[in-house]
């Protein structure tokens, strides 16, 4: 026993020490990390927010309102927060290097969420996104649409009703599930109409291993309350009245089964063929719609390919690639103006094609997977 | 051994939940270098490099993913190809600036039945760090399956 005293009461003063410096850390960590009130200069004084310092900007313009584009919950690996900040906002992290190019840094593009706010701060804010909201809303319906696609509807709850144009997208939370251990965000392009403002309804692919696509294909169910932020996005048809062709495969469908019903509801009459390419008959939805309105709509044709090995259940339509089928049927470019929703595989054979056929880029609208 | 603080920022993008839901590791408990060396040991004994096997991942999978989803015939018509596209882009867990499609692309041995599935940012991983995942992760290319399936494992006898 005299021999262990020593030894005890060693460990005990060493155990001591550990909790008193463990203790003055995180007093010295409050008092450094916390950095009092500093102000946020958004667009050249166009508003000054007071915050707290000390945590990053994008979760300070968050908590005041601001919404940017983020999907990995601040993690600093999307890189969709970019911000170009003028003033305050200290010299480039090692975390955001590999995210920003030469350009970018040239510009004074910073990686929102690797920034903290540590002093006054100036922000240039995009002003398309100072009228994104966050939205609380309720799945109202899922219904599967393919093997793989789901089409959700999400009531809203708070605000009651949204705003965006045919075309744009918002950003999903997927919630801390399993070894998720936090939230995390998806844009997804809303594919309900306009006018349908009490709600939205999103066409949503399974990612294998995805996040969030894994949440919303085994754990969301109907009735279950949901968060999002937006509208986002400039994809959106052009003021200009001339034809169009779409190009969509897969969930790519989203953007323009909002904007056919928003041209239809507000008769917008311009001439659109749609084409829209699966690999299998299994994978097209939408076509008894999309074949109504064609009917409905002397304006609109809809043009549906099968790139896939032919089945024995009679199918009729094109086939082959729909790079291949579009090359087919449009002739000579004109006016064309030409919308393009899918992977980015897809949309450069697409834009080869057109570009081929004399499209210029300024007459090219992409919204790419990515 | 204790990572690195370098090692350590990778592994921490490597878990779950991170830049995907399963991760990069899966089951495997070995150190990152463990599993780095052990597959270039067995790279080495089968006399192909990294670069060998990235180059033909990536050839197959540029063929299948312009080919939007349709199967295509590669590696001269021994090989079939599919390509299954997904929203959004991943980043490398080296944060190197490498960021690649989500989709995933299975390339079948219609004669042996032998197939691979694997992603794009799988041949960034082979190619740019000598990385195949870890056992048990849903993309772990074993470095022998990747050099039969292309008879890279052939080529001297």
């Amino acid at each position: 026993m005299s021999v262990l005293l020593p030894i005890l009461l060693s460990s005990a003063a060493a155990c001591g020490l550990t909790v008193i410096l463990a203790a003055a850390l995180l007093v010295v960590e409050k008092l450094l990390v916390n950095r009092g009130t500093c102000v946020v200069d958004v667009n050249d004084g166009e508003r000054k927010l007071e915050v707290t310092g000390g945590r990053s900007v994008l979760t300070t313009l968050t908590d005041e309102g601001i919404f940017i584009p983020s999907a990995c919950g601040g993690r600093g690996t999307c890189s969709y927060c970019k911000l170009e900040m003028t003033a305050g906002a200290g010299p480039l992290s090692p975390t955001e290097m590999p995210l920003l190019t030469a350009e970018e840094i040239e510009r004074g593009l910073r990686i929102s969420c690797q920034v903290k706010v540590r002093n006054d701060l100036a922000v240039t804010i995009p002003a398309e996104l100072l009228s994104v909201r966050e939205y609380r809303g309720v799945v109202e319906r899922i219904r599967d649409l393919t093997g793989d696609i789901k089409e959700l509807r999400i009531r809203l709850v708070e605000p009651e009703a949204i705003d965006f144009t045919a075309g744009q997208y918002i950003q999903l939370r997927a919630p801390a599930y399993g070894d998720n251990p936090d939230p995390v965000y998806r844009a997804y392009s809303i594919s309900s109409p306009p006018s349908a403002r009490d709600g939205i309804e999103l066409i949503v692919r399974l990612v294998p291993g995805g996040i969030c696509t894994t949440w919303i294909f085994t754990m969301l169910t109907e009735g279950d309350e949901v968060v999002f932020n937006g509208p986002y996005g400039e994809f959106r048809l052009s003021e200009a009245g001339g034809p169009m062709i779409w190009i969509a495969g897969g969930s790519g469908m989203a953007p323009f089964w909002s904007m056919v019903r928003h041209m239809k509801q507000t008769g917008h009459a311009r001439p659109c063929t749609y084409f829209f390419g699966a690999v299998r008959e299994r994978d097209l939805f939408f076509t008894d719609e999309l074949k109504a309105l064609a009917r409905e709509l002397p304006w609109f044709s809809y043009v549906p390919a099968l790139s896939g090995p032919a089945e024995s259940n009679g199918w009729t339509g094109e086939t082959g690639l729909i790079t291949e089928v579009v090359d087919r049927h449009v002739r000579e470019a004109g006016d064309l103006e030409a919308y393009l929703c899918g992977s980015p595989g897809m949309i450069a054979a697409a834009a080869a094609v057109l570009h081929a056929k004399g499209i210029g880029e300024q007459r090219m609208y992409y919204d790419k997977f990515e | 051994m204790k990572p690195s603080p370098t090692e350590k920022r990778i592994l921490d993008r490597m878990a779950p939940g991170v830049l995907c839901r399963e991760g990069f590791l899966g089951t495997d408990a070995r150190p990152l270098q463990e599993i780095l060396d052990t597959d270039r040991s067995t790279l080495e004994r089968l006399g192909c490099t990294h670069e060998q096997l990235a180059e033909r991942l990536g050839r197959v999978c540029e063929a299948a993913m312009a080919a939007c989803g349709a199967p295509v015939s590669v590696e001269g018509g021994r090989l079939m190809a599919e390509y299954r596209e997904a929203m959004g882009q991943i980043p490398c867990p080296w944060a190197d600036a490498a960021r690649r499609p989500k989709g995933e692309v299975e390339c079948t041995d219609p004669q042996t039945g032998r197939s691979l599935v694997y992603t794009p940012l799988a041949v960034h991983l082979i190619e740019a760090h000598g990385f195949y995942q870890g056992r048990g992760s849903r993309y772990r290319l074993e470095p022998a399956d990747v050099a039969a399936v292309f008879r890279l494992d052939e080529q001297d006898e």
